[in-house]
């Protein structure tokens, strides 16, 4: 029998009073998968992020989460959870706060104290185990948010925004740590502005715009689906419409830049335009980076 | 069950934030302040000679109610500042997301924050009362209201403004929710108020009105129990009546109804903040 999905959201929606916010998603997130989602701001992330906590309710729909029913107590003894723009009862102690989400958790009274230390030397705030969080920058108070995501021993991981606030040494620990988890066999569902972290440790992202999907798929697959950019004579735009349609052909600086599924496409472009008698001077693949795939499927609303 | 885990963090937030403190430190000067009052009092009421018997008793007793009276005020505003803003402030804040999404109901998290606030003011009374009895004690020599009936029913007054609260922080943001809990606390003050002169007029009406709001909001009728409970002396009844207690205190099935009032206001908390979406 396979193993269920870690997260599983099957046609979700939810509406606020008139407002739509997530409108139909269905969405997997395999085990051990470190799962990207991106989108602009009020796309529904945060929305989505919160109904797979079960900390909102959705309006249609089904979820799952580690085999169980969304909110069941079951599932969230192996969820850790970072809340987006770090916010926890600063009056406490970095070790105080992970004391008590470790119990909250459900953690063992005899390996408490040991995984307090662990987590609290993992994130770099060993000396500061005893200062309260009020006292604490920006970053440190998202590493020990970190540590408390972790503190249970988590199968799934959801981080909303984990590194906003960190500085490259810290955003590359955060990344390495999400490896590791990857690497151990913990499913990871990363929620990020940050394009390029994302790229970095993601298997497979999903794009949320205007509350649905909007892509989704392994990150290579998704980034390879091509474009070439053509320099060619009087002509060359209509054939490329006529052959591939409509959408993915555009004008950059002068070069005609067209969007193909696969090498085949390129080559029957290319043999359409010679037949129809236009020069063709240069051809090359352009590779896409996600912040191109993100921008275009945010301003468009297609891949 | 984390019920006890959310109590404990919710007592440690009260000491550790000053909550208790600033409360205790203007509580012991409010006693200072009572203390001379009552010393200067018994002075003048000993050199006036004459008068009915049981003038000295009933005097001190009054003095004594008089003086929790005011506590159960304190503890009333302690009980809604502290509840007011609960659960719906730190939904809007964010600093429940981390929690709730634990393995923890709803329920446990309502229930914690009802414990834990329940036993702060436990202490507040329980403290802040004994030490005002001593007071009177050591200063008259009389030994009035040494019983747990009336700071316990002072306690059960203060439950009742927790659970109040607590229901309407299930869904309410802190400040329409305090205007909303001061309110009602107002209209059972009044409606005391108004169930007195009733009585004084035999206006039926205005008596049914004022039993209506002890209904409504029995936060009053638990004093009025307390009051009756802790006023002694020959004529303590003509001179607790007022602004401190009832001339007809309550039935104790007022009782029942402080009890059914707790159960709903706590049920609705508990319902609404399990369907209540962050």
């Amino acid at each position: 029998m396979s193993q269920p999905a870690a997260i599983h959201l099957s046609g979700v929606s939810k509406r606020y009073g008139r407002t739509l916010a997530v409108d139909d998603v269905s969405l997997s997130v395999a085990h051990g998968e470190v799962f990207g989602f991106l989108g602009p701001n009020g796309a529904g992330k945060s929305t989505i992020v919160k109904m797979v906590l079960g900390l909102t309710y959705p309006t249609a729909g089904e979820i799952e989460v580690l085999g169980q029913p969304v909110g069941s107590l079951a599932a969230r003894a192996e969820v850790g959870y970072l809340p987006e723009t770090f916010r926890f009862h600063d009056w406490l102690t970095a070790s105080e706060l992970l004391h008590f989400h470790a119990r909250l958790a459900r953690v063992s009274a005899d390996v408490r104290s040991r995984r307090v230390r662990e987590l609290l030397e993992l994130v770099g705030l060993k000396d500061r185990a005893n200062d309260r969080i009020s006292t604490f920058s920006k970053g440190m108070m998202q590493r020990v948010g970190l540590a408390q995501a972790l503190v249970g021993e988590p199968r799934l991981v959801i981080l909303d925004e984990p590194t906003s606030a960190l500085d490259p040494i810290g955003r590359r620990d955060v990344r390495d740590r999400i490896r590791e988890l990857g690497e151990c066999g913990v499913t990871v569902f990363l929620n990020s502005h940050l394009l390029s972290e994302v790229e970095q440790v993601c298997d497979r992202v999903a794009i949320i715009d205007h509350g649905s999907i909007v892509a989704e798929g392994k990150l290579d697959e998704l980034l390879n689906a091509q474009e070439i950019e053509l320099r060619a004579g009087e002509g060359a735009e209509a054939a490329a419409r006529e052959t591939l349609g409509e959408g993915g052909v555009r004008h950059i600086n002068g070069r005609l830049r067209v969007r193909v599924a696969n090498d085949d496409e390129t080559a029957r472009l290319i043999r359409r335009m010679i037949e129809a008698g236009v020069p063709v001077y240069d051809v090359r693949q352009v590779g896409d980076s996600l912040e191109d795939l993100f921008v275009r499927v945010a301003e468009r609303g297609d891949v | 069950m984390s019920t006890h885990l959310i109590a404990f963090f919710t007592l440690r937030e009260a000491l550790r934030r000053r909550v208790v403190l600033a409360a205790a430190l203007l509580t012991l000067g409010y006693l200072v302040l009572y203390g001379v009052g009552v010393w200067f009092g018994y002075r003048d009421l000993q050199e006036t000679q004459g008068g009915p018997p049981g003038l000295t008793e009933g005097v001190v007793s009054l003095m004594l109610v008089g003086g929790l009276w005011s506590l159960n005020f304190i503890a009333s505003v302690l009980a809604v500042f502290l509840s007011v803003g609960a659960l719906s402030g730190e939904v809007d804040q964010g600093t429940l997301h981390a929690i709730a999404a634990r393995p923890v109901r709803r329920s446990e998290i309502v229930f914690g924050k009802f414990v834990g606030f329940t036993l702060m003011l436990a202490v507040f009374i329980g403290v802040s009362a004994s030490l005002m009895i001593l007071i009177v004690a050591v200063i008259t020599g009389e030994v009035v209201g040494a019983s747990w009936s009336g700071p316990f029913l002072m306690l059960l007054a203060a439950m009742l403004l927790i659970g109040l609260a607590l229901a309407g922080s299930s869904r309410l943001s802190a400040l329409p929710n305090g205007v909303i809990v001061f309110t009602l606390y107002a209209t059972a003050l009044i409606g005391g108020v108004i169930e007195q002169i009733g009585d004084v007029l035999e206006s039926a009406v205005m008596f049914n009105i004022g039993v209506f709001s002890s209904v409504l909001v029995p936060t009053r009728a638990m004093w009025d129990m307390a009051s009756a409970q802790l006023a002694t002396g020959g004529f303590a009844g003509e001179l607790s009546a007022g602004p401190f207690g009832a001339s007809n205190p309550p039935s104790g099935w007022m009782l029942l109804i402080a009890a059914l009032h707790l159960a709903l206001t706590l049920g609705f908390a508990v319902r609404a903040f399990e369907r209540r979406d962050f």
